[in-house]
């Protein structure tokens, strides 16, 4: 047997689940649904929580839900975030045209010693503060972090671009690698080897 | 060309759903990005040359989408790789093992060495999917086969 004939015997055992569904309306719905759940690439978050902090226990799902001002791609909607105390959360935001959308995501964090855990809530409002690069159809690479939208499309070379991005005393040095994620710090550029 | 979407998923869903699973190793990951990648097909206008560019336009597709799905911070509470094979029903222990040896590859090394040995890509198409060039997926695909071998021994043949 050749190695291409024993690779392929050994991937045959790899398929899909028979729960999937492959019929293109379901798929569509269900992307609206998974987007949220793979989790906030497509979300840059939260400023301020509005006033203090306005926190509610959400006694019918067990969770914390919290107000807050959700940066999505540049623009500010309100949202309420609920943590379900599983390192994962849900968000019902209305945009400034006054749609309501959904988002849902979760994590885990990698402890030193390999193990993982669910992540907290500061983790998930960490992240969600985080810059988000997007890859648009047209080809442009834009970031966006809270009110800001830099093109960095024509700023790689040979696929790493750095981006200095400065929201009052903050600043962040970011290393995007093209289409294979990106590292921030607040002092310096990420070296590209490093991840 | 554009033929439908139906007819795609037909054809490709499993051959993305492995290419998809080769880079994230996580099953319903795989599932998100093939259902990801069927739908930038059926929602953009793109036409195309050939067959053969559709299916290598898909694959990168979903490539470069599990290579992002993987990325992200966050991600699903995975079930880790070695409870998902335990689930798989293979052939032979040698088949289990040559999978496992796979998956535990540098992705570079994997997606290069599933393209080819899969897909069954020659170099030239696999540096167009990739977009890299040919002697950098000659490399990688001569590292991978090195690691292959001295992990599988007599169970990979030399074949370069």
């Amino acid at each position: 047997m050749t190695n291409r004939e024993k690779y392929k015997k050994a991937f045959s055992a790899v398929y899909p689940s028979d729960e999937f569904s492959w019929e293109v309306e379901k798929m569509k719905k269900i992307r609206k649904q998974h987007i949220y759940k793979t989790m906030a690439a497509s979300i840059v978050g939260c400023i301020v929580f509005m006033g203090s902090v306005t926190a509610a226990y959400a006694m019918d799902v067990g969770g914390i839900q919290r107000t807050i001002q959700l940066w999505i791609q540049g623009d500010c909607t309100n949202a309420t975030i609920e943590f379900n105390g599983d390192g994962s959360y849900e968000i019902e935001y209305t945009d400034n045209e006054g749609n309501t959308g959904h988002r849902a995501g979760g994590g885990i964090a990698i402890e030193a010693d390999g193990s993982e855990r669910p992540v907290s809530e500061e983790e998930i409002m960490e992240e969600l503060t985080m810059p988000e690069v997007e890859y648009k159809e047209d080809g442009s690479v834009w970031v966006y972090w809270f009110d800001q939208k830099v093109d960095i499309t024509d700023k790689f070379e040979d696929g790493v671009c750095y981006v200095k991005l400065v929201k009052g005393e903050e600043t962040l040095y970011m290393t995007v690698k093209y289409k294979d994620g990106y590292a921030v710090h607040p002092n310096k550029y990420a070296s590209p080897d490093k991840w | 060309m554009k033929p439908s979407v139906e007819i795609l998923i037909e054809q490709y869903r499993n051959n993305l759903y492995v290419m998809a699973f080769s880079v994230c190793k996580n099953a319903q990951d795989a599932e998100d990005v093939v259902q990801d990648t069927f739908i930038q097909y059926w929602s953009q206008k793109k036409e195309f040359e050939s067959e053969q560019h559709i299916r290598a336009w898909l694959i990168r597709v979903a490539i470069n989408k599990a290579k992002n799905k993987r990325n992200t911070f966050f991600r699903r509470n995975a079930l880790p790789l070695e409870d998902y094979v335990q689930t798989l029903t293979f052939e032979s222990k040698d088949s289990s093992v040559l999978f496992e040896t796979v998956m535990n590859l540098p992705e570079k090394y994997r997606i290069v060495i599933h393209l080819f040995y899969y897909e069954d890509y020659s170099v030239k198409e696999i540096a167009g999917i990739l977009r890299i060039t040919q002697s950098n997926v000659k490399v990688r695909l001569s590292r991978g086969r090195l690691l292959l071998r001295d992990t599988l021994k007599e169970g990979w043949e030399y074949d370069e």
